[in-house]
């Protein structure tokens, strides 16, 4: 009886282990974002064009607009701007862009969408590979003006997301990309 | 209880390991055996030679297997729509012999290819699309050597079969393959067949997943009935030409059906003692790297220590030299003539070497060199038997995952080998119908001042790749390092002009004295793909064992028996 007793004891903690790695407890308590929503890249990684595909199957209304500017969210009816973080020399290269000048478009871009009251929820999917240098730059840059932020769990390994998000801004972390879509779904208003 | 306590313990703390992040594993890099090593850029690959060997086959057969293998393995860097060179001295050959399987510019090909309205190059016009690939050259190049040099005594499905398993059973996702899907899921999501392959439902694999390709297999079984006019004739070729003229190339049947493979001398040199073999032009690597261990021979290497400021200093100088020259003379000899006498000559390493100061940096030797976009995505391995038969093969599709057009129903990406052309028309270098587009690659071998088979070594890694096989060969050869420790060691590279390149290893102690030497210096990553990949093969001839190292840098793993 004492042996199965601790066998029970045993399972149940095993349990209580592996329970947070198979459910879904976000940090997010409750949906506020509304569609539709414009997608745009923080650092010209390729990583917004994942987080596309992860919005397309979610069946959420959206536009994508790497480079858009500021003065673009007045002709855009975008309620919500998703912003994708993570630097890339390549795709800034590609895009014709400097760093400094996509920090640049970033705070005026965050500025704006604040003033027209815009849903900010930023994402950094990329993971270890996608820090460093310059990548860091647009994280410090973008996350403090999220409302809503989801990290891959190995980009945040020395808790910078965590240390940004503060308890003012919800974070949530997931395994793996393709674990994305069920939070970032869940922060839209049906 | 106490016992089932220790035990939920002992879980929470395995869980907690497995979910931290791995470091770079450099345990398990090496083997070493008396019959045989392969080293390749993955641990199944080096098995799938080893396997070959126990059979009964030669070093090349080992090699040609391990090169269909790494196609099925490593598919972003090498395969059937790639090319490369092989150079191979078997125990009775008085020289080592060169297939060079390089790509060729298609005939429809001009200098003005990539230039748009405005006279500028259309960005991502050589990496990307169709007009980005090369006629490719693998197929024939491992199927040539095999029929010339293999043993005869296994058939070509033993030799292609592993390969055709591999991509059947599928190829494990590592976080070194995790991190380069990531990393070009830009050019994969935008070609339909190979997003089809190489992402999971739209999104990158993750480390653990597994990438299955029977289209690939398929495109195997085909080369083991049909021989290498499976892929430059019929059906294959038709949807290669099909699939690249779709994406805006140029590339037709009769380019396919006209590639040869070049059969070449290879350059030659020596350092200290040591005979050295390397590959000539198309590729300019062999060349140089002989040009590097010219100059070095000019210095007590030993004496300026390892890894320290003059050291670093003076490997930046005779960097800075070598690819001055480069970007001066160097270009495919059947359309350009490339002083490589010169280049190789004693005379005139002892010439340049006196340019050197060690005590201050040169001025950048040219303005510029044209050549520094070259992509590092390349695989290269090393094979040796107790004979002393010896290939050293570097292949490549160019950067990773190609030009990213992948053959519908057939499973192979093609390269976007035209990149390493010089886009505007003016260059020894530039665009020419046939012509081959100028490569760093340096499968090296090299005798013991006895003429005994003492190595074979190579790596990928672009502009990176003899100046990286120089310095292992000089922690070997100056610094008597067993080859893994002679791999790990971290590394320099330096262009013509700019910035030292330092990995983060580099003895922190040297640094501030590098710095005041005057170099302007850029310290990369700890153990930094950037600086290349290399897996060579040591023979040590007293105690009988053949050592293989492999670099942990990419996957690499060597195997032995």
């Amino acid at each position: 009886m004492k042996r199965s007793r601790s066998v029970l004891l045993l399972v149940a903690a095993v349990i209580a282990v592996l329970a947070p790695l198979s459910l879904a407890a976000y940090n997010l308590k409750a949906p506020f974002a509304s569609q539709p929503a414009l997608l745009t890249s923080i650092g010209q990684s390729a990583d917004v064009e994942m987080a596309k595909a992860i919005i397309n199957r979610l069946k959420i209304s959206f536009t994508m607009d790497s480079l858009v500017k500021a003065q673009g969210l007045a002709s855009s009816n975008a309620k919500t701007l998703i912003i994708v973080i993570g630097g890339s020399s390549k795709g800034l290269g590609a895009a014709g862009i400097s760093a400094d000048a996509e920090l640049e478009r970033t705070k005026a871009l965050l500025a704006e969408a604040k003033k027209r009251g815009m849903k900010i929820i930023g994402l950094h999917i990329g993971g270890e590979a996608r820090r460093g240098e310059l990548s860091d730059r647009f994280i410090n840059a973008a996350v403090p003006s999220c409302d809503y932020f989801i990290v891959v769990e190995d980009g945040n390994n020395d808790g910078l997301f965590t240390k940004l998000c503060g308890t003012k801004i919800p974070l949530d972390v997931v395994q793996k990309i393709s674990q994305v879509g069920e939070p970032l779904a869940a922060a839209f208003l049906k | 209880m106490k016992k089932l306590a220790f035990v939920f313990v002992l879980f929470v703390a395995a869980l907690s390991a497995l979910s931290a992040q791995l470091p770079v594993n450099l345990y398990g890099r090496a083997a070493s055996g008396p019959n045989g090593v392969v080293a390749a850029a993955k641990p199944e690959a080096s098995q799938v030679g080893i396997d070959i060997l126990k059979k009964g086959g030669n070093a090349v057969d080992a090699a040609v297997a391990t090169g269909f293998a790494l196609g099925v393995l490593e598919p972003n860097a090498s395969g059937v729509g790639g090319g490369g060179f092989m150079i191979i001295k078997m125990k009775d050959m008085t020289e080592p012999v060169v297939i060079d399987f390089r790509e060729m510019a298609p005939s429809k090909s001009t200098p003005t290819m990539y230039l748009g309205a405005d006279g500028k190059v259309v960005p991502n016009s050589t990496i990307e699309g169709g007009l980005a690939v090369g006629v490719p050259g693998e197929v024939k190049g491992l199927l040539y050597a095999l029929e010339h040099y293999g043993s005869g005594k296994l058939s070509r499905a033993d030799i292609i079969q592993p390969a055709i398993q591999w991509a059947l059973t599928g190829v494990p996702v590592t976080v070194n393959l995790a991190s380069i899907i990531k990393d070009n899921y830009g050019k994969l999501v935008k070609y339909e067949n190979g997003a089809q392959i190489y992402l999971k439902d739209g999104l990158p694999y993750e480390v653990g997943d597994v990438i299955y390709n029977p289209d690939l297999a398929k495109t195997l079984a085909k080369i083991v009935k049909e021989g290498a006019d499976a892929v430059y004739k019929g059906e294959i070729a038709e949807a290669i030409v099909k699939e690249i003229q779709k994406r805006g190339g140029i590339l037709t049947l009769e380019d396919l059906a006209n590639y040869e493979v070049k059969i070449r001398k290879p350059v030659e040199g020596s350092y200290r003692g040591y005979k050295v073999y390397s590959v000539p032009p198309a590729s300019s690597g062999g060349t140089h790297l002989i040009e590097i261990l010219n100059i070095l021979e000019n210095f007590d290497v030993k004496k300026l220590g390892f890894q320290t400021a003059q050291s670093a200093h003076l490997w930046s100088e005779i960097l800075k030299l070598t690819f001055a020259d480069r970007s001066k003379y160097m270009a495919d000899t059947e359309f350009v003539k490339v002083p490589l006498a010169g280049l190789t000559s004693k005379e005139y390493a002892k010439e340049q070497a006196a340019r050197i100061d060690l005590n201050k940096p040169l001025a950048p030797v040219t303005a510029g060199d044209p050549w520094k976009y070259e992509s590092g995505s390349t695989t290269h391995f090393s094979v040796m038997d107790k004979e002393g038969n010896m290939v050293a093969v570097t292949k490549t599709i160019n950067y990773f995952f190609g030009s990213g057009v992948t053959i519908p129903g057939w499973g192979f990406i093609m390269n976007d080998e035209m990149d390493d052309f010089v886009a505007t028309p003016g260059s020894v270098n530039s665009v020419e119908p046939g012509k081959r587009p100028l490569s760093s690659m340096s499968p090296t071998l090299v005798l013991d001042p006895q003429g005994r088979s003492f190595m074979t070594i190579g790596s990928p890694g672009a502009t990176r790749i003899f100046p990286t096989v120089a310095q292992v060969i000089s922690n070997v050869i100056d610094f008597g390092f067993p080859i893994q420790e002679a791999i790990l060691a971290p590394r320099v590279w330096q262009g013509a002009s700019g910035a030292l390149n330092i990995e983060g290893r580099y003895p922190a102690s040297a640094l501030d004295g590098i710095k005041k030497l005057g170099h302007d210096v850029t310290i990369r990553g700890d153990w930094d793909a950037y600086f290349g990949g290399v897996h060579a093969v040591v023979y040590d001839y007293d105690k009988g064992v053949l050592y293989g190292g492999a670099d942990p840098r990419r996957d690499g793993q060597a195997a032995a028996f």
